[in-house]
């Protein structure tokens, strides 16, 4: 996509007018969108210094099978909203759902923007890869998705999976997993991907891992799934608004109850929040406050962990993977031990027993032994 | 009038009679569930916790029952240092009671300890603390078991040797006794000093707990009156064998040899009684005698039972009656054992809120463990040797000379 | 009857000639003992400032990771850590005191006091609990043999027990050792106390700094002392309260250690191993005379067996 550039020099410093843009507005831009992601103003000024060289990297973006969710909720971001991040900051040459091309020349184009750009362009993938009877379930351009995912990665400069389907499987790869839905790490294996799961991904994790990308060529430090340490290295358990309700031990026990409409924690619901690695509690959806699941009121169902989310019921408790301590202390001196009364039965009946069994013996010994005193020396063998 | 013991025979009684067949099932479930426990780990298969550390196996099978288990070392104190030559025919009877006791409390201890696969260290010096009065015990009782027990407890096996009529066997058999008659003294001497130790260890075990102990027993003498208690029980335990092993295979009455034990017994208690009651005052502790609490009673209990017998048995006429005696020694048996058992459980409050009653299953254990030893007894009287009785007093097989002679 | 009265006179003349040749001839332990009992000058500890404790807890999940242990979950079905003792999973844990009118509360960080002359250390019979460098009473899981005589002999009540494996371990702290002055320059509790209420460092330097807040602030802590002082000898962990100590948990003890008692008693009676010495050589003397005897009676014809009195 080209944009109409002036350029004139003010004091010999550059002055770009993109779109009708001035520079000043365009810094703004570019400054919110490295704020909105946690990168410096040096950051910023990076990311400027890039764009003005001309170098607004180039985004292959390609759909598999997604619901177009992750696309819809990068829509729904303003700072930077998706106009200039699309406008200024990146060149967008392939996205089956915003580009105006269709047929033979879209396909053309995709091929164009590879060649051009091959070793540099980031590859943004959404949505599974059916990979079951050679990946017959989709085809696009008579092209699985297999085969489309190996020939555009294989001269791509940076990988990422965004959202859950294309970083381990999502939703179509629920059980049965009829199709063989999968995610695309798996299907190159000895290539970098960032996974961004997460149903949708949060945008601005995207748009924090892209511009970081753009601004220093170099892609976040990746846990070992490949998720952003920035976005994924807490679960939203260790970062949840409502962790004080938890550790005092206020759960809401049914939706609806006073509990509930308190705002009380929702572990006991099924929140898989312990479970689940995201930024949800923090970096909400649609830029409204408290607009994500636990905000509303309903639990997390783990929507970027493979083992949990469409697998694990939801409203079964999940594990607490690292329990702190609660809102209560142990007491000084807590009771210890345990009598059981059983064995307590068991110890005085034979106590008891072993006293009764000496008196007795004696009273018996002293019988035989008086009842016969005279038993000498000489006397016959055997019994008295 | 009464019969003499005056050699050791060999019970001519078939080997599996219910009392026998009863104590080696409870021998064989108790080991069961040793076996259960070496599967799963202590805490499946007793009571104990981190407050009481130290349950029925070392506190009962080892601390109480090798104290009744100090029977040859007793006896033999008084047969050989103080020439009490009536005691000779009973020496065998009293060792053998020594290295069941030992045997089984060792057995005991082994299930008790966690790691048991690091025993293997108590061979190599370099790891000895020899500051820890547990490790006296260890080292000391191993020795005394491996060096003294087993060797005192020969001379009926290699009687058994030489009745053989196998020449080899002979040969071999008078080979060890002449040995052993050449180093009897040497022998003899570490069977006293060995025990003392780690007898009176056993008590000084305690002692490092401080005022964890309760008063009315813990002091700096604990050593000296669990080894004075060491040969308490072990009279206990030589008597109170002596008289059921005559009740029910016919031996006869010896009433001198029994008297004369009985009457050491006293005598010994009444030392014991003063070294007590001499720490109690002099640490100001009587105080807590009637307080009525529950060490109060656990100590009245423990007093009682074995002041009043006691008196009692400096009575000739007590001594004399067969019945009596075997009574009021019982008596005196129990809270001997008590007296050995408290100082570790009931009088021992941790720091912390602990209770603590032993499990079903270690409970049977610890009695299998016991039943095992009577069992072992009551196999080793019919099979060798042991038992006194008089001339002709039943149809049995006797002790042979030389064997005899130690 | 026997020659008894004699004989036991003979006996008891001879032990007290023994008695009076061992017993005299050392003075008691104490003036004796050796230099490894003594605090080392670069011994190391912790001091715990129960005023300045929040009750945050980080010290435990810290110490937890650090030590790779098991949370313990107590009865909160696997919801919280929750221990309300140290146990096998549990080598640090904060308790809170509230008195029974609730007019005074205090935290406590409970962990081993690593003990200047330590009854673990002892009591154990194979030195798998002994004193690393710096004074760190360590335990070493090759010589455990697993007696629990550390759990009978500590005055704290410290070491822990791995009841239900077969594998059992003694669990306790170890201020770290195993990655103190590797990877980490203090212990994980120390690191993570954001208001350093516990802190690590020299055992002399630490107790300059408890005497120095004591002394700025008369009448603030609990009779103007710190506990570990001289408690059991002392201990290299310290603890400041405003609260009586011992409801913190925090026993009553003497200055003297439980070890030295112990060795005290123990060096009377055996005097290095003198005293079995002299004991063994004394009875061979006395049996050696009694077996000659013994053997010429059991040397006549059969009939005569011993047992057989000389005297009616």
């Amino acid at each position: 996509m080209q944009t109409e550039v002036i350029s004139s020099k003010k004091n010999n410093v550059p002055t770009t007018f993109r779109n009708g843009v001035d520079r000043r507005t365009f810094l703004k831009v570019v400054a919110q969108a490295a704020a909105a992601v946690g990168l410096t103003g040096s950051m910023a000024a990076k990311m400027v210094a890039a764009v003005e060289k001309g170098a607004r990297p180039s985004v292959i973006w390609l759909h598999f099978q997604e619901c177009t969710g992750c696309t819809e909720s990068l829509l729904r971001t303003s700072h930077p909203g998706l106009a200039e991040v699309l406008f200024d900051l990146i060149s967008l040459d392939y996205h089956e759902t915003l580009m105006a091309a269709a047929g033979h020349q879209a396909e053309e184009a995709l091929e164009a923007a590879i060649k051009k750009n091959a070793g540099k362009f980031i590859l943004v993938v959404e949505g599974a890869v059916p990979t079951k009877e050679n990946g017959i379930y989709m085809q696009i351009a008579n092209k699985t998705g297999v085969d489309m995912l190996k020939h555009v990665a294989a001269s791509a400069g940076a990988i990422i999976a965004i959202g859950s389907c294309a970083s381990w499987g999502g939703v179509p790869s629920a059980s049965p997993n009829p199709t063989g839905a999968t995610g695309i790490n798996e299907l190159l294996p000895d290539k970098v991907v960032v996974t961004l799961p997460g149903c949708p991904a949060n945008p601005y994790i995207f748009l924090g891992t892209a511009l970081q990308y753009v601004a220093l060529s170099k892609l976040p430090e990746l846990d070992e799934l490949g998720r952003p340490k920035f976005a994924y290295g807490r679960t939203i358990h260790e970062h949840c608004p409502r962790r004080a309700h938890f550790d005092a031990g206020r759960f809401a026990e049914e939706f609806g109850d006073e509990g509930h409409r308190l705002g009380y924690c929702l572990y006991k619901l099924g929140c898989k929040g312990p479970m689940t690695h995201a930024s949800c509690s923090v970096l909400h959806f649609c830029e409204v406050v408290d607009a994500w699941p636990i905000g509303l009121g309903h639990p997390c169902f783990g929507c970027t962990e493979k083992n949990v989310a469409f697998t694990m019921p939801m409203l079964k408790p999940a594990e607490i993977v690292r329990p702190t301590p609660p809102a209560t202390y142990a007491p000084v001196t807590a009771p210890q031990g345990y009598i059981a009364p059983v064995a307590t039965g068991l110890g005085g009946l034979l106590l008891g027993g072993f006293l009764a069994g000496g008196w007795v013996a004696g009273k018996k010994i002293g019988e035989k032994e008086a009842a016969a005193p005279n038993s000498g020396p000489t006397g016959t063998s055997g019994k008295e | 009038m009464t019969v003499t013991w005056d050699r050791c025979i060999r019970l001519k009684e078939p080997l599996k009679t219910k009392p026998f067949l009863v104590f080696a099932a409870l021998a064989v479930v108790g080991l069961l569930l040793g076996a259960y426990r070496e599967l799963l780990g202590l805490g499946y298969v007793t009571g104990l916790n981190d407050g009481y550390s130290w349950g029925l196996f070392k506190n009962w099978n080892v601390t109480a029952l090798t104290a009744l288990g100090s029977g040859g070392y007793a006896v033999a104190v008084f047969a050989w240092i103080f020439n009490v030559k009536r005691f000779h025919p009973i020496m065998r009877t009293a060792v053998l009671t020594s290295l069941l006791g030992y045997g089984t409390g060792m057995l005991a201890l082994g299930f008790d300890v966690g790691r048991p696969w690091n025993f293997v260290w108590l061979a190599d010096p370099r790891t000895w603390n020899h500051y820890s009065v547990l490790w006296e015990v260890a080292v000391c009782m191993t020795s005394y078991f491996l060096l003294a027990l087993d060797v005192e407890n020969m001379p009926p096996f290699l009687e058994k040797m030489y009745r053989s009529g196998d020449p080899t066997k002979k040969e071999r058999a008078m080979k060890i006794f002449n040995f052993m008659q050449k180093t009897f003294p040497f022998g003899i001497a570490l069977a006293f000093v060995l025990p003392s130790m780690h007898q009176s260890s056993l008590g000084q075990l305690m002692y490092l707990a401080g005022p964890r102990v309760h008063p009315l027993w813990q002091t700096p003498l604990l050593g000296l009156l669990y080894l004075l208690m060491a040969y308490i029980l072990g009279f206990t335990c030589v008597l109170l064998t002596l008289a059921l092993s005559a009740y029910a295979w016919n031996l006869g009455w010896d009433s001198e040899t029994m008297e004369r034990l009985a009457q050491i017994m006293a005598w010994t208690i009444t030392v014991w009684l003063v070294v007590r009651y001499a720490d109690l005052a002099y640490r100001g502790a009587l105080g807590y005698i009637l307080r009525f609490d529950r060490f109060s009673i656990f100590f009245l209990v423990e007093e009682l039972l074995i002041i009043v017998p006691t008196v009692l048995l400096f009575s000739k006429a007590n001594r004399k009656a067969p019945g009596k005696l075997f009574r009021l020694t019982f008596l005196v048996c129990i809270g001997g054992l008590m007296y050995r058992f408290t100082p570790t459980t009931l009088a021992f409050s941790p720091l912390g809120d602990y209770r603590y009653f032993p499990s079903t299953f270690e409970i049977l254990m610890s009695i299998g463990f016991t039943a095992l030893a009577v069992a072992v007894f009551l196999y080793a009287v019919k099979t060798f040797a042991i038992l006194p009785a008089a001339k002709g007093q039943i149809a049995a097989e006797e002790a042979m000379r030389p064997f005899d002679t130690l | 009857m026997d020659v008894n009265r004699r004989e036991i006179l003979k006996v008891l003349m001879g032990g007290s000639a023994v008695a009076a040749a061992t017993m005299t001839s050392a003075p008691l332990a104490s003036a004796g003992d050796s230099k490894e009992f003594e605090l080392e000058p670069d011994a190391v500890g912790l001091m715990y400032d129960a005023t300045k404790c929040i009750g945050c807890r980080a010290c435990m999940p810290a110490c937890q990771n650090a030590n790779g242990l098991k949370p313990d979950v107590g009865g909160s079905g696997g919801l919280y850590m929750q221990p309300d003792t140290l146990n096998a999973h549990t080598k640090n844990l904060i308790k809170l005191y509230t008195a029974a009118d609730g007019h005074e509360r205090s935290f406590m960080k409970q962990q081993c006091m690593h003990c200047v002359d330590p009854a673990c250390v002892s009591g154990c019979p194979m030195k798998a609990l002994h004193k690393e460098p710096h004074g760190v009473v360590g335990w070493d899981p090759v010589l455990c043999i697993g007696c629990r005589y550390c759990q009978v002999a500590c005055p704290f009540n410290i070491p822990k027990f791995e009841w239900d494996t077969i594998n059992p371990k003694i669990v306790k702290c170890e201020l770290c050792r195993h990655i103190v002055g590797k990877t980490v320059s203090q212990p994980a509790c120390t690191q993570v106390c954001p208001t350093h209420a516990v802190v690590y460092g020299k055992r002399s330097d630490l107790l300059a700094e408890a005497h120095r807040r004591i002394k700025e602030n008369p009448g603030f802590y609990f009779e103007d002392r710190v506990y570990g002082e001289t408690e059991a000898g002392g201990t290299q962990c310290l603890v400041l309260s405003h609260v009586d100590y011992s409801n913190l948990g925090l026993p009553k003890l003497g200055n003297e250690s439980p070890a030295a008692k112990s060795r005290q008693v123990s060096e009377f009676v055996y005097r290095g191993f003198l005293t079995p010495l002299v004991v063994y050589g004394g009875i061979v003397a006395i049996v050696r005379n009694r077996w000659k005897e013994h053997l010429k009676h059991a040397g006549t014809e059969g009939g005569e067996v011993h047992g057989e009195e000389k005297r009616a």
